[in-house]
């Protein structure tokens, strides 16, 4: 199910001129339902994110452009070779952006202050002592 | 001081194994990327995922694997699945993992467990104490990754056991610990709602939080919960316009802004939060006429960003009760989105078109020599959204020229969805305005 979900997603989103807008809706797994797809196309990537009606079409553009931005800070000039072989890597950007379906974190230098956190954790894996890990404040603001 | 000698001690070959383990693991899933991109045909990746499947179920059934070569295992046992090839035999191991594994193990077993597993699955419900144990650990990333999980994959029946403790984080001191609790609270609402009931007061704890990012957080919460019942929440009206007139006014740390935008997306959150609790109420959205114009004069930057919030302050205007200037500025912005060269822009006009019309039928007949050059659009997507538009401001003197556009249309597409859909509306079209029987025979034979 899944497998058919995304070849025809990418059936789709191939088809698609440079010129035309980036929201689709359609096609009979997802049309059927509330859903749209937004994507964006990177030289020979594209980054497909399917969401409900009632998300913001440019936000989530945008959105997609902050996560790649994102895994560029992390992979440093980030290519698509970094994707394939370090997927969970990628998943773990992921997961800092959007949790469980809805959107955590939009700032990219915090999502990447998180993975750095992570990052951390792994190079010190040799070691048997317990690290207790702090993470840097954020300077707190009144909102009355 | 001696066993920390002695720790140090048996941990130098660790370090000098684990350098090259490192590499290993990632050389494996690279041997496997390679070689499946060196084969020519279908049949031969079924046959290379075969072999590789069974040398890892024998991997993951020997007593013998260490924990390190099994994370190594669950990545390429994710690449397959990913790939759409079946390794259940590793979904009990994922599991073990995270509740055996050190940090990093935990880190692929949640992850594993994420993807692999959906909600109403029955490992999950092994996972749920490795769950609480984490939940409880005084190392951020555990409790980060538990939460995670918990607001990816829970099971249902399982919430009151781990509600406490995730309660409990809702006054921890750090900031991410508190944002997580808040939207792993958000999902056990989507699905149980009766179970959080009584916690409705920390949520409006987590709305006056000083950290904005935990504030953002709830308002998601607060989104679904106004939209089911907006009368409940009138009174926090006052304080949503002043959160949204102090981002407006560039008050949060400089970190928040994108492309100088302060907080779009808490923008957009906020206006659609503030267009559900205005509809139909004057005093309402009396108390926020002042800040929508505040918005609609700032947003005037020429990013996509910025149109999105100004997209969502015009829905704002349109939905709640009428202003006459807000209204004229958004018709003008609907007009600039939909005479815009740049084509998101012009679907976004569009829609905004369809919405407004029921408001206001004119702006539509305004634009309408534009509307129908979008009609002969290259692009799909616009076509079909200016006949949805098209059939919303049908009457009885254009029915005839838009059903003639829609049945163009249909003979020219071969989406299933869209056909249906479209002929539903022709059909709903002949039966509102009778004409003449050549269109209803046109009809009949779509179907």
């Amino acid at each position: 199910m899944q497998q058919q979900i995304i070849r025809e997603t990418f059936h789709l989103v191939s088809k698609r001129d440079d010129n035309v807008c980036n929201f689709l809706e359609g096609g009979s797994l997802i049309g059927g339902s509330d859903y749209k797809l937004i994507y964006r196309h990177y030289a020979t990537l594209y980054f497909v994110f399917c969401v409900d009606s009632s998300e913001s079409e440019l936000g989530i553009l945008d959105l997609i452009q902050v996560f790649v931005e994102t895994l560029d800070k992390c992979f440093e000039n980030v290519c698509e070779l970094d994707l394939i072989f370090h997927m969970d890597k990628v998943h773990y950007i992921l997961q800092e952006v959007v949790m469980g379906g809805m959107v955590l974190e939009t700032n990219m230098n915090e999502i990447v202050a998180q993975v750095e956190l992570q990052n951390r954790m792994e190079k010190s894996e040799v070691s048997s002592v317990h690290i207790h890990i702090e993470q840097p404040g954020v300077t707190p603001v009144q909102l009355t | 001081m001696s066993d920390v000698v002695e720790k140090t001690l048996t941990a130098l070959p660790g370090l000098f194994d684990s350098q090259t383990g490192a590499a290993k693991i990632t050389n494996r899933l690279k041997q496997l990327i390679k070689s499946i991109t060196e084969l020519t045909s279908k049949h031969e990746e079924e046959n290379l995922m075969k072999q590789e499947l069974s040398a890892m179920k024998e991997q993951v059934s020997s007593p013998n694997t260490t924990m390190k070569q099994m994370r190594e295992v669950m990545v390429r046992a994710m690449y397959c699945e990913m790939l759409g090839y079946d390794a259940s035999f590793t979904y009990i191991h994922a599991i073990k993992l995270a509740q055996q594994g050190s940090v990093l193990e935990k880190r692929v077993g949640y992850l594993a467990v994420s993807l692999f597993l959906s909600e109403g699955h029955e490992l999950l419900l092994l996972l749920v104490n490795t769950v609480l144990k984490d939940l409880q650990s005084t190392n951020l990333i555990e409790a980060c990754m538990a939460l995670t999980v918990v607001a990816q994959v829970f099971p249902k029946d399982m919430i009151p056991a781990v509600l406490p403790l995730v309660e409990d984080k809702l006054s921890h001191p750090k900031e991410i610990i508190r944002r997580k609790a808040v939207l792993a609270l958000y999902k056990f609402y989507l699905i149980a709602p009766n179970q959080v009931q009584h916690i409705h007061a920390k949520f409006r704890k987590a709305l006056c939080d000083k950290d904005p990012g935990v504030m953002t957080s709830s308002l998601h919460i607060y989104l679904q919960l106004i939209r089911e019942s907006p009368d409940g929440y009138k009174d926090l009206t006052g304080s949503f316009v002043a959160i949204l007139k102090q981002v407006v006014g560039g008050k949060l740390p400089m970190d928040f802004n994108y492309h100088n935008v302060p907080a779009p997306w808490l923008q957009i959150q906020l206006l659609r939060i503030l267009s559900l609790l205005g509809r139909e109420d004057q005093s309402t959205s009396e108390l926020m006429y002042e800040v929508l114009d505040e918005s609609l004069r700032r947003a005037e930057m020429n990013h996509n960003i910025t149109y999105a919030i100004l997209y969502e302050c015009v829905k704002a205007v349109y939905t709640i009760h009428p202003k006459a200037e807000l209204l004229e500025k958004a018709a003008r912005c609907i007009g600039n989105f939909v005479l815009s060269p740049k084509i998101n822009l012009k679907y976004l006009g569009l829609k905004a078109l369809t919405y407004v019309v029921q408001h206001d039928a004119k702006l539509a007949l305004q634009h309408q020599m534009t509307i129908i050059e979008c009609l002969d659009h290259s692009d799909f997507t616009i076509k079909r959204e200016t006949l949805e538009l098209l059939f919303r401001i049908t009457n009885a003197q254009n029915v005839t020229v838009i059903v003639e556009k829609m049945l163009d249309f249909l003979r020219g597409c071969n989406d299933e969805h869209t056909v249906i859909h479209l002929v539903g509306k022709v059909a709903e079209l002949a039966e509102k305005y009778p004409f003449h029987s050549l269109t209803v025979t046109n009809v009949t034979r779509m179907r």
